[in-house]
Formats: C-alpha cells, structure tokens, sequence
C-alpha cells in the first residue's frame, strides 16, 4: 500500500469530518462513537499480539484490568493524581504482559489460549477477594476522577487517543519488525532459522499489545468515572474484544477499529429492539457467522466489493 | 471434620468428573477443546427446570429431554462448528468461545436474566455420618459413578467403543481399517452433549440455574484435561478427585470464595510446569 496524493486527501477530508462531528450529531451517538473508540483500541491492542504472532490471548481483559484497576486504586486510595497513575497503571500493565509472555515461551495454540483465559478468571476471583477495601470487591468502585467533561470532550479525546494508537501501530507493522511478527505467526521455527530471535520478537509483541491495553484500560477508567469486576474480567467483554478484532479483519490495524464500530453501533441499535444482555444474541450470532464465512472479515467485503465496482487497480 | 471433607470431597468429585468426562472424550478423539462445553450444562439445567417447574410434566420427563437436547446441541456443534473449520483447533476454539456467548444470551432472551432455583431431584436430606447430605445430590454422584463406569464398559468392550479409541490412537489408521471416523465423530459429540447436559441437571441442585453458570464447569472441565494429560476416562476420574477435594478442602478449611482460585492456579501452574498432564499420553 503505497501512499499517494489521493491517500493524503482522504485522511485530511475524514480527519475535518472526525473533527467537526460533535457540532452535528447528537451527545447519544457521540458516547457511542466513545465506546467504539476504546472497543478499537483493546482491539488493537489484542491484533498486536494475537493476529500478528498467532499466539490467540483470550486475556486481553486481564492486562486491560490491570491498566484500569491499577489507576483507578491509585487516584481513588491514594490519592495520586492522574498524570502519574495513568503511566504507572501501564507500566504495571507491561509488567502484566511480560507475566502472560510466560507461558507463551512454553506453549503454543490453544493451550497458550487456555492459560491467559484461566489467568482473566483468576484475576476476576482475586479482585474480590483480596483486600476488597482496596480493590473495591465484588462491587468496584465509583466516584473516580474523569479526564473530561461532556461527551464531545470524551470524543475528542479518544478519537485522538485511538487515532494515535492506530497510526503508531500501522506505522510499526510496516517495518521489518511488524513482517518479523507476521512471520511468527506464520511458522516459527522459520524465523528462528532466519536468525531472528523469537523469544525477543514475542516478548516486544506482548509488551507492545500490553501498552496498548494499560493505557486503553487507564483511560477508559477515567473517562467511565467507575470500574466493577465483572465488567472487566469478562467473557462477555472478551468476546467482545475477540469479535470486534476478529469480524474487522485480523493481522492489519484498520480491520480491528472497523470491526469495533460496527460492533458497537450494531450493539446501539439493538438497544430499541432488545434492551438487556440478550442483545448479545443477534450481536454473537453475527460475529459467528462472519468468523465461520469471511475469516478474513469485513475488511475482505469491503475490498472484494470494491474490486468489483472499480477493477483491481492494483494490478491496473 | 475430616470426615465431613471426605465425604463431601467424594460427593462433588463424583459430579466433576460426569462434568468433565464429555469434554475429555472430544479432546481425546480430536485434539478440540470445545469451549461450549458449559452450555451444554447451562441447557440441560434449563431444560430440566422448564419441563418440571414451567411446564409442570414430571421430572424424569426433564432429564430425559435435557439428555436429547444436549445430545442434539452435540452433533449441531459437531456438523455446523467444527466440520466446516477442517479441524482448525484454534478456530474451534474462538468459534465455541464465540457460540457459549450466543447461548448465554439465548438463555436471557428465554428465561431472563434472573437466576432461578430448580426444585431437586430427589427431595429430602439423609444424614451420613452427622453430615446432612441432600438426596439430590447423593443420587447425583451415584449415577455419575453408574454413567463413568458403564461408558468406561462400553468404550472398552463394545465394538463401537473400540472403533472409538482406535481414531482417538490413529484416525488415519483406523479409516484404512474401515472406520467411519465421521459416523464415531458424531457418536463423541452426542455421547459428549448429553453427558454434559445431565451433568447439567445434577449441577443445578448444586448451585442455582443462572445465564452465567456454564463458566464454572467449563473451567473445572479445562483443568481435568489440562491437569490429567490427554484423557482417559480413568484419568478423568483421578483428576476430577483432585479438583474436587482441593476445592472442598479450601471452602471448608481456608475460604469459600477461594475456590476458584486454587482451580485457576492448578491450570496455570500445570499448564507451565506439565504441559503433557501428570498422566501424559493414553487412549481414551
């Protein structure tokens, strides 16, 4: 994909519409458009690790917890303020990762899978359990500090904040590095044979993923004002990771945030139609059937249609 | 005290291992690890608790059709999941992942989201021991040991069970001995299901019927697999015994709501240090 002058335009022209987009809609659907923004960024942070290296976390809500539970204990019981919780909670989040890189060095496919899903739910049972007074227990907490006020403040925040994590990692997997990634999904051994080290291209992949989700989960925290554990470590939040990553297109950095907002809207506008969890019914089934059909996700129909209208102006 | 935990310890492990046995069986004959295992417990108790408390039709009526339903979601899995993904394990498993959360919603779509308390099995309380055990759950534990040792019979003795741990061994080497995999596959898949879903019906006197309750066997399902190696059925039953006393030792010893966590820890430190299983490889 090379960048030419009509690259350029598109981003300026959608960049001005992302921009001017609080003055012409609604705060409803600007909070949604919030909730697409960090669903893209855990995403993101997810296909950094898994759709590049192969190696599928289902505890992505584990390191994301850890970001948000880290700061909202700090600014909550400590009283720190927000500038220095935020990098902590990554920080600690990184530490996080390097604890799911462990069995990663061991284990491949689905058993890798397993250990960071028993990981999510082990941290789901500690949360409640130990030291409630801090963590909150069962309940959470409420009442944190929030970044922003009003909906189009959260909006521009994530936008940018979303839009930067896109660019950093599309830049980032254009390099060598992100081929040397792709590669390690694609046959190991082979990148080992190559002379690359795997475990080093592992290690920066899960600290990369690890940094995208402390800081995805910190400022989520902190734009939501409350965290609970059952909203965090959770299948159903998982899931919706997984399929956001997964019905986007994984192994590229647009699949994921299109997969995150269709997701999202489509969540939206079942809210008329099926108020509570059974939305997720509709909202599963669709992710199912695109997973089971279209693996490589809307991204494909989005190109296969565009093949279609225009030609293949690659090869043309 | 001791006795107290002995006696417990036997009762729920008895009822883990009918959890985890379907769950085994399709590891064994395909290396896939079915994350919708849950559900099948989640249907069954459901559908026990529909016949008998909504409906109003006898309990053995429940069972029975929580047997076939779960029989049934087994081979649907089987023909519509994991034969079109050829045996992609890890699409598999996003694919179950994906289907467990369709299902906990189908369950909130019917039944709401509330839990709800199913009447028991067997109504009453017999006291062994100065223990008061629940008949529902002595009954429990008594069939899932009558169902393990029959299953155990038949895949031993009978000419379908042998045909079973031959493509569990060597599916290439059964189809040259003229095995339909695809025919044993789907007896798997149905044994699987409606072993689950009975499992279901036991476990719902255990705790309440609730759209989230198939995490939890899932887990114990994951560990009797990730713990014990590839399964036997013997296997499942010794591995089943460990999670089961380990857990009824915390509750009664340490903290009830640490039980989980130990089961977590075993999977995690299994899986790290024994990522063969403490009984490596067997046949089914």
């Amino acid at each position: 994909m090379d960048i030419g002058r009509h690259h350029l335009a598109l981003w300026a022209i959608a960049a001005a519409g992302l921009f001017v987009l609080p003055s012409l809609v609604g705060s409803g659907i600007l909070r949604t458009l919030i909730l697409a923004n960090y669903l893209a960024i855990f995403a993101i942070s997810w296909d950094v690790l898994s759709g590049r290296t192969g190696y599928i976390s289902f505890g992505q809500p584990f390191l994301i917890g850890i970001g948000a539970y880290t700061t909202a204990i700090l600014t909550k019981r400590f009283d720190v303020p927000m500038e220095i919780s935020i990098p902590a909670a990554v920080l600690v989040t990184m530490v996080g990762g390097l604890i799911v890189l462990l069995p990663a060095l061991r284990l491949r496919g689905s058993y890798f899978a397993l250990v960071t899903l028993a990981l999510m739910e082990l941290c789901y049972q500690l949360v409640q359990v130990i030291r409630p007074d801090i963590t909150g227990g069962t309940r959470g907490m409420s009442g944190l500090p929030t970044l922003t006020r009003g909906a189009s403040n959260g909006y521009y925040l994530s936008t940018g904040l979303m839009l930067t994590i896109a660019l950093t990692a599309w830049m980032l997997m254009r390099t060598r590095l992100g081929l040397a990634l792709s590669a390690i999904g694609m046959d190991e051994g082979a990148v080992q044979g190559a002379g690359l080290s795997p475990t080093r291209l592992k290690s920066f992949a899960f600290l990369a993923s690890a940094f995208i989700a402390g800081l995805g989960g910190a400022f989520y925290t902190h734009y939501l004002g409350s965290i609970a554990p059952r909203a965090l470590f959770d299948i159903t939040f998982l899931f919706t990771i997984l399929a956001a990553a997964l019905i986007g297109g994984s192994g590229t950095v647009i699949g994921p945030i299109l997969g995150a907002f269709f997701l999202t809207f489509l969540l939206e506008w079942l809210r008329p139609l099926l108020p509570g969890a059974e939305r997720y019914f509709v909202y599963g089934l669709v992710a199912l059937l695109l997973y089971m059909y279209q693996p490589a996700g809307i991204l494909a129909i989005i190109e296969r249609v565009r093949v279609r209208l225009f030609g293949d102006s690659r090869s043309g | 005290m001791l006795l107290q935990i002995l006696i417990q310890g036997f009762l729920l492990s008895g009822l883990y291992a009918l959890i985890a046995v379907g769950f085994t069986l399709i590891f064994g004959i395909g290396r896939i690890l079915n994350l919708a295992h849950g559900s099948y417990l989640m249907a069954g108790g459901y559908a026990f608790f529909w016949i008998g408390q909504i409906i109003g039709l006898p309990k053995i009526i429940g069972v029975a059709l929580a047997v076939f339903l779960g029989a049934g979601m087994g081979i649907a899995i089987y023909r519509l999941i994991v034969r079109p993904l050829k045996g992609d394990r890890i699409a598999v498993e996003i694919a179950t992942l994906i289907l467990a959360v369709i299902l906990q919603a189908a369950i909130v779509l019917i039944f709401g989201s509330s839990s709800k308390i199913p009447h028991p099995l067997v109504p009453g309380v017999v006291r062994i021991a100065d223990t008061p055990i629940a008949w529902s759950i002595l009954v429990a534990t008594c069939a899932s040991w009558i169902i393990l040792l029959s299953l155990y019979a038949f895949i031993r003795l009978s000419h379908t069970g042998r045909a079973m741990q031959a493509v569990s061994m060597d599916p290439k080497g059964a189809a040259i001995c003229g095995i339909d995999s695809n025919r044993i596959d789907i007896i798997v898949w149905s044994i699987s299901g409606g072993l689950g879903a009975l499992a279901g019906v036991f476990f719902a006197g255990y705790t309440q019927l609730s759209p989230s309750m198939w995490v939890t066997p899932l887990i114990i399902s994951v560990a009797v697999v990730i713990v014990g190696g590839i399964g036997s059925i013997m296997g499942t039953l010794a591995v089943a015994h460990i999670i089961g006393f380990m857990e009824v030792i915390v509750t009664t010893l340490i903290a009830p709501e640490l039980r989980g966590v130990f089961t977590m820890g075993l999977i995690i430190v299994a899986l790290l240090f024994r990522p063969r299983g403490l009984f490596g490889r067997e046949e089914i």
